[in-house]
């Protein structure tokens, strides 16, 4: 039978801006965001297009070289890159959310070179205190009236709430997805996943619910998984948008079948809650619920304590995933990631589950030099 | 009695015998022979200054660490803490003894002693391109709980276990907080971050602020409250109020003193301030920082009225205007010296500009909010109306106010926080001005980064570009 979800996420991938363009043909506003910190609900709620800004890792920097500095994250970069090249002239305007040194120093660099329509800078505070989230919470109410001048109107607490609901449908399909991980052999791939996860950060959420709903309806129909019994893994890190990447580890004799990385897990394992004003609900969601390296949750208690309450999460990814080990990519130059992942391995590798960390620089070129490394792993965790 | 914080450090503080080359050599320094070349060519060597003030620095620097010692002796409080984080008058007056990790990694790699410390961090998986600040502070935390105590040989010696670790969660710096979620792997002590956020350039500054104001005041509660709960110590709210008072007068004052350097020829070069700015980040709060800077301001009076340069001949004046600079290599603006260039002033470790902190603000940790938040908006609508970005602003009036010819930044390897920009930095100022600029690359504390050659080779043509440039200029 023919996967047709499937193919159509291949199809999404591989013109990544198809629909972003048909819709500003529409007389849509696509506006484009970095990170999981920019909460797409309030751009949906307004009528907007989000659209997650990504690179390509196929793509060599030609251009950025002249703006930004060789020592920034090679992600930003590319991305900026893409920017600067044109590739994202359909953006109507573009968001960049306080998240990393790297996110935060793009912003001006971004503006002053590509002098979008709209731009803005959402302040999110490094630390979860309640006096943390009430700023957190007057800054979206900025970030949200930014958005109706944009879009020359109000947005009702009723527009959000429905929002909401749609994003908060889209994390429940992508979970009821990743259900079908669970299994040895698992499935659905990790490229597959993957795939799919880049697919829905480039189209409306409305069109993406349906895209996850083919896509579940898809694997339902394996009647047997078509992947192989092998390790399982699990892939922890940021901005991971190559799929490549991921064909390589499976290439080269695994499944991966959980991840917590940007554009996976930790932008859709949580929910938003509804609340009497709905900011309320975003800001303790976008704050509180992301497991994101930049965020610090004050210290209590032991050592040991701390470190189960920050990773415990992984943990329990690799327990009910039932992992046998877990590869830690960091990109080059994404301090917050390299300062933790030293901790997190020796978090993981006492629960049981071992643990690699290699380093990319997000070209095609490293993941080849990548692959030794992988294979070596393999054969330990075999 | 309240104690002084600051008796670590002697009133006419001397500098010690190893803190400097510094010799009578006034007459022959200028000298361009080939003896000179070596003094970039050897890296080991020390910067030459130029002011009786920031001679007597080093005091200051060697009384961090000796306070932290008479500390641990003593059984009294020790704070972990970064620069520029509010944290100085909250721990002043509570007789908390800050140990500024960064400024000893600073003194780490002055002392040639950073090598060790980076490779230990390195050993333990932490890379060569993290922020050389935290990895020497952690290989040197790593060591201290190898050795069960201070690394043998350790500069100034060494940092003493602290009591607390007191990161931020600034605009900027992630590694603030991050390093010291990793140096408790090697001392499990309590840990504290704090909030401290200003508004992006673009902001409607009048519309955000009262909310980023409370903040900052509720952010700093929390770290008053966690103080008291980890240290035994009490916050005495009037004297807060007064170290801040002090404080204010000290920032004035050192912003007095640095606008003398204005002055042609240059009173004071940036390889001074390098040093001078050490009682304003890492003393302040304290009489004997605002001595300090009352001396440096009649200093540098005496110096304008007298018309005494920092070389006899000063040919070009290079703005340094960006970036931390190679502390194993301040001998760098001693060559450019040497080539007839002088730095009249930088915009690293500048003061903070005096602002008015609103006379509704009575509570001391509201009027340390209004303060911060003032200081980082200053030039948001300057911007606005311009540039669109502070710091373009910033340098464009000091293009103007100390007539400068050139531009020179410095970018290090391993920080992100300073030295991602630069290049948009230089590119934006294009558009506003005409004049030769440099980038040099190395790092902050790591040696191994410094080219010494490919250094040499790009000031000798950035010197003769600013020649050029200026004929260019006569012949117009």
């Amino acid at each position: 039978m023919a996967e047709e979800a499937l193919a159509k996420v291949d199809k999404i991938c591989q013109e990544r801006d198809s629909r972003a363009k048909e819709l500003k043909g529409e007389g849509k506003k696509v506006v484009g965001y970095f990170c999981a910190y920019v909460p797409a609900e309030i751009l949906t709620a307004a009528g907007l297009v989000p659209y997650r800004i990504t690179g390509n890792i196929n793509e060599p920097i030609s251009k950025a070289d002249a703006y930004v500095e060789t020592i920034m994250c090679p992600f930003v970069r590319n991305c900026f890159d893409k920017a600067i090249r044109g590739e994202y002239s359909f953006l109507n305007g573009f968001i960049v959310p306080h998240s990393c040194d790297n996110v935060v120093k793009i912003y001006d660099i971004w503006k002053y070179n590509l002098k979008p329509e709209y731009s803005h800078f959402l302040n999110v505070p490094h630390t979860t205190t309640k006096a943390s989230m009430e700023f957190f919470k007057a800054e979206l109410g900025t970030f949200k009236k930014s958005i109706e001048d944009l879009v020359g109107r109000e947005i009702s607490s009723g527009e959000l709430n429905d929002a909401i609901k749609l994003h908060n449908e889209q994390r429940a399909l992508i979970k009821e997805l990743y259900e079908f991980r669970k299994q040895d052999p698992p499935l659905i791939s990790g490229s597959e996943v993957m795939k799919t996860m880049v697919a829905i950060s480039k189209i409306p959420v409305q069109d993406s619910n349906d895209l996850l709903k083919g896509v579940i309806s898809d694997i339902k129909g394996r009647s047997s998984s078509p992947f192989a019994k092998l390790p399982r893994l699990m892939i922890y890190g940021p901005e991971i948008d190559d799929v490549p990447f991921i064909e390589m580890v499976e290439e080269t004799g695994a499944n991966v079948v959980i991840d917590d990385i940007c554009l996976g897990t930790k932008s859709h394992w949580w929910d938003v809650e509804i609340t009497p004003d709905p900011l309320d609900g975003i800001a303790e969601a976008y704050l509180d619920k992301i497991n994101c390296s930049r965020t610090y949750r004050q210290r209590w208690g032991t050592r040991d304590e701390d470190l189960d309450s920050r990773f415990g999460y992984l943990r329990r990814f690799a327990q009910d995933y039932n992992v046998n080990g877990v590869f830690l990519y960091i990109i080059k130059y994404c301090d917050n990631y390299e300062f933790d992942a030293i901790d997190i391995k020796d978090y993981l590798e006492k629960a049981g589950f071992p643990g690699l960390v290699v380093e990319g620089d997000y070209t095609a070129m490293s993941i080849e030099w990548l692959k030794t490394r992988v294979q070596a792993f393999l054969e330990m965790v075999s | 009695m309240a104690k002084d914080q600051s008796a670590g450090v002697p009133r006419n503080g001397q500098l010690d015998n190893d803190s400097t080359t510094f010799k009578s050599v006034e007459k022959e320094r200028w000298t361009m022979d080939s003896q000179q070349k070596s003094i970039l060519g050897d890296v080991s060597a020390r910067t030459i200054k130029t002011t009786e003030a920031a001679r007597k620095v080093r005091a200051f620097t060697k009384g961090i660490s000796q306070k932290a010692h008479e500390a641990a002796a003593a059984g009294e409080p020790i704070a972990y803490c970064f620069i520029m984080s509010l944290h100085d008058e909250i721990l002043r007056s509570m007789d908390i003894t800050p140990i500024w990790t960064e400024n000893y990694a600073a003194i780490s790699s002055v002392k040639r002693q950073a090598e060790r410390f980076i490779s230990k961090a390195e050993a333990d998986g932490y890379a060569r391109d993290l922020c050389t600040y935290c990895t020497i502070n952690i290989g040197f935390d790593a060591l201290r709980q190898e050795c069960g105590g201070i690394p043998p040989e350790s500069p100034d010696g060494g940092m003493e276990k602290p009591t607390v670790m007191l990161g931020t969660g600034m605009m900027i710096c992630d590694p603030r907080y991050k390093s010291y979620q990793i140096a408790q792997r090697y001392s499990d002590v309590p840990m504290y971050v704090h909030g401290l956020l200003w508004p992006p350039a673009d902001a409607k500054v009048a519309e955000v602020q009262d909310y980023y104001v409370k903040y900052l005041t509720e952010e700093l509660r929390g770290l008053v409250d966690f103080l008291e709960k980890h240290t035994n110590k009490k916050m005495d709210w009037d004297r807060l109020n007064d170290t801040i008072d002090l404080s204010n007068r000290t920032i004035q004052v050192w912003h007095d003193a640095y606008e003398l350097r204005k002055a042609v020829p240059a009173p004071m070069p940036t390889e001074d301030a390098m040093n001078t700015m050490v009682p304003g980040h890492f003393w302040m709060g304290t009489q004997q920082a605002f001595d300090f800077y009352q001396d440096l301001y009649n200093e540098l009076k005496q110096r304008v009225a007298d018309k005494v340069g920092v070389i006899p001949e000063e040919k070009y004046r290079i703005l340094w205007a960006a970036g931390l600079p190679p502390w194993f290599a301040l001998a760098i603006f001693n060559y450019f010296e040497s080539l007839g260039a002088v730095f009249p002033m930088e915009t690293t470790y500048h003061p903070p500009v005096p602002v008015e902190i609103p006379s509704s603000a009575k509570h001391p940790l509201e009027r340390l909010a209004w303060r911060f938040f003032r200081q980082w908006t200053y030039r948001h609508e300057a911007a606005q109306r311009r540039s669109g970005d502070p710091a373009v602003e910033q340098v464009l009036d000091m293009i103007e106010d100390y007539k400068i010819d050139g531009i020179l930044a410095h970018r290090a390897a391993t920080c992100r926080t300073v030295h991602v920009g630069q290049i948009h930095l230089m590119n934006v100022l294009k558009d506003y001005c005409n004049l030769p600029t440099l980038i040099l690359e190395s790092d902050i504390c790591d040696v191994q980064a410094f080219d010494d050659a490919g250094t040499m080779a790009k000031i000798d043509s950035f010197v003769d570009l600013l020649e050029a440039n200026k004929q260019t200029k006569r012949n117009a």
